[in-house]
């Protein structure tokens, strides 16, 4: 075997190792409302992920991808394409340990920030602490306010929204049903939307607001008044829904977070999978050109396998932990799940495409709590604030270190 | 492992106060043997339901105690945390008042006259019906909290309409019980020792009003 083969078999690896870790923690966490409130079971979160995730990261993900993330540092001070290669690997294995470690503490960590402070370490150790752009780091700060406040408000609003228009109506039911073709419009724009700005990108058509909302616009009201009759058919068909003891109500949400979860599934792949098959496909890209170059294409199958990766993370490790979930939190119903759910991907749509850094788990964390103020989520222990915010403290500068000693190590065994 | 979304959950106090509830309820029964077993002048068997029920009291506190000391500072809950802890102290004091009533019997062996025990049976009946709804009150609210609908919110509101109706059909009986004592009992002692009775049984359905009202807050929109 050449040495090349053995690299490109490490990479990969290590590349499975960080996308197994973002299933596990990312996305655990993601499906975590849906199987709490029962509105799918484990398996079905479990298929979902990988279908949903596959499809986002394939659709919607990065296509091209700078090869050191965000533009922390420039490569091209990088003389050797061995240095960046062995730093990209320390990279990602310190990323993944950090993200596995967390994941055992169930500390909610964003795997980008991991990935990013892991960059800034093995680049502190090899360009210099000088020739790294600090700049890019006020962004990481940010998204520790902005994602759980903006979560927070936009799904504390739906919740409120829902409530006084469906919840306190005197007829629930049917204002359930007439509102359902609406909330069914709403998540399709939000959806078709995302895929418009992230996805198309990928085919160069770049839309206007006003273009792509015209596009999703009917689009969305189609299925919307499709959707209702489809959502009465199946609440009608279910059975199971007596064994979960719901309310007619409930049942209608449950059928609307089967297509929320999807979503929180799908956006997770468009934008996380990234942070496991770019570096990834930054290694291949030296090994193959044994050049270093600014920006890599990521091949359709790194995307596919990523996404599958990380679907079958949660599969490995995740399962157990959405099954204490399922069986610990009987404080969500499908209404709180399908508001915390929608809620995040609407604020994770809004926020990126206004350019401003935010993190899917910190978002839904943001979600939960947002319902919760507008006493819409039974009790909540805000006392593990302290260590969301610790957690997220601790992310850089326990990344940056292990990657900088992960990076020394690999130098000397060069 | 464990995951951060199910940590941001935490146990709701309501079981808890449904458990406290429960416990009262026990007791009713256990408060109406007692009386009619003093009524008999069968003392033993009278003590012997006394022990029990302060046995239940003391349970019941426990649970109180443990809602009040497992509700630290950063628990958000759907209702204002005081309002909580009102509504349990006021469910406490039914369990008291039970208590302290049968207490109060044991300290004087003295028969209830013939011709007032049909009245006290009838306070009493009209006593235990409140508190008796109390379990049912907290599990619709704890169905409200959870389903929002105003169907079951008018659920939780009637039960507090049947409270108050019985608490203020209690009261009367209460009255027209005194003025029966005084009229008819003429040694002082006794006076003292039955009214004093009568208002420690009028206080019971007090309480459950009382805290029928504090769940009326609670569930204000």
């Amino acid at each position: 075997m050449t040495a090349e083969a053995v690299i490109l078999i490490c990479a990969s690896l290590v590349g499975f190792y960080m996308a197994a870790n973002i299933g596990a923690n990312d996305l655990a966490n993601a499906m975590g409302t849906s199987v709490g409130s029962r509105a799918i079971t484990i398996r079905q979160a479990v298929i979902i992920s990988i279908i949903a995730n596959a499809l986002g990261a394939v659709l919607a993900g990065a296509h091209v991808t700078n090869t050191i993330s965000k533009g922390i540092i420039d490569p091209s001070l990088f003389k050797e394409a061995d240095r960046f290669i062995a730093g990209m690997f320390a990279s990602l294995l310190s990323a993944g340990i950090w993200v596995n470690i967390s994941t055992y503490l169930g500390l909610p960590v964003s795997t980008t920030h991991s990935i990013v402070g892991a960059v800034i370490g093995f680049g502190i150790m090899s360009i210099g602490i000088g020739n790294i752009n600090w700049g890019k780091v006020i962004p990481i700060v940010l998204s520790w306010i902005i994602s759980p406040v903006s979560g927070a408000i936009i799904s504390g609003c739906i919740y409120h929204f829902i409530e006084k228009k469906i919840l306190f109506s005197d007829d629930p039911y049917s204002s359930a049903k007439s509102y359902s073709p609406i909330l069914i419009f709403l998540v399709f724009v939000v959806l078709i939307l995302s895929v418009i700005f992230k996805g198309l990108k990928n085919l160069n058509l770049n839309l206007t607001l006003p273009k792509a909302l015209l596009i999703s616009t009917p689009i969305s009201a189609v299925i919307g008044i499709f959707g209702r009759h489809y959502i009465e058919w199946q609440i009608n068909r279910i059975s199971s829904f007596d064994e979960r003891g719901y309310t007619p109500v409930e049942r209608l949400f449950a059928q609307l977070q089967l297509l929320t979860a999807c979503y929180v599934a799908f956006a997770h792949g468009a934008n996380d999978v990234a942070n496991a098959v770019g570096p990834w496909a930054a290694i291949f890209s030296a090994v193959k050109t044994k050049s270093i170059s600014v920006k890599v294409h990521v091949p359709f199958w790194m995307l596919l396998i990523g996404g599958i990766a990380v679907g079958g993370g949660l599969m490995a490790f995740g399962e157990n932990v959405i099954r204490t979930i399922g069986e610990n939190i009987t404080e969500i119903n499908p209404v709180r799940g399908f508001c915390a759910e929608f809620g995040a991907a609407t604020t994770i749509l809004i926020c990126s495409r206004l350019g401003l850094p935010i993190s899917t788990t910190h978002v839904l964390v943001g979600s939960v709590i947002g319902i919760g103020i507008a006493r819409g989520m039974g009790t909540l222990d805000l006392r593990v604030l302290k260590n969301i915010i610790a957690s997220w403290i601790i992310t850089l500068p326990f990344t940056i270190v292990l990657s900088m000693i992960l990076y020394r190590i690999l130098l000397y065994l060069i | 492992m464990r995951l951060l979304i199910s940590s941001l959950f935490f146990k709701s106090p309501f079981e808890n106060v449904k458990l406290h509830a429960d416990k009262i309820k026990q007791c009713t029964m256990l408060f109406k043997n007692a009386i009619h077993a003093h009524m008999k002048g069968n003392f033993d068997e009278f003590e012997r339901i006394t022990d029990q029920v302060a046995r239940f009291e003391s349970e019941a506190d426990a649970i109180k105690r443990n809602i009040r000391n497992h509700l630290p500072k950063g628990i958000l809950m759907p209702v204002d945390k005081f309002q909580l802890f009102q509504y349990i102290k006021e469910q406490d004091r039914v369990m008291d008042e039970i208590e302290e009533s049968l207490f109060w019997l044991s300290y004087r062996h003295e028969k209830i006259p013939e011709e007032l025990r049909d009245d006290f049976t009838q306070l009493i009946d009209l006593v235990i019906k409140p508190v008796n709804r109390l379990p049912e009150l907290v599990s619709q609210t704890i169905t409200y909290f959870r389903t929002r609908s105003n169907e079951d919110r008018n659920k939780v509101k009637s039960i507090i309409r049947d409270i108050r109706q019985w608490e203020r059909e209690a009261d009367l009986v209460e009255r027209e019980l005194k003025l029966k004592i005084f009229s008819t009992v003429k040694n002082a002692i006794s006076v003292f020792y039955l009214i004093r009775l009568t208002e420690l049984i009028g206080s019971i359905a007090d309480h459950a009003e009382n805290a029928s009202d504090m769940m009326r807050a609670m569930i204000a929109r």
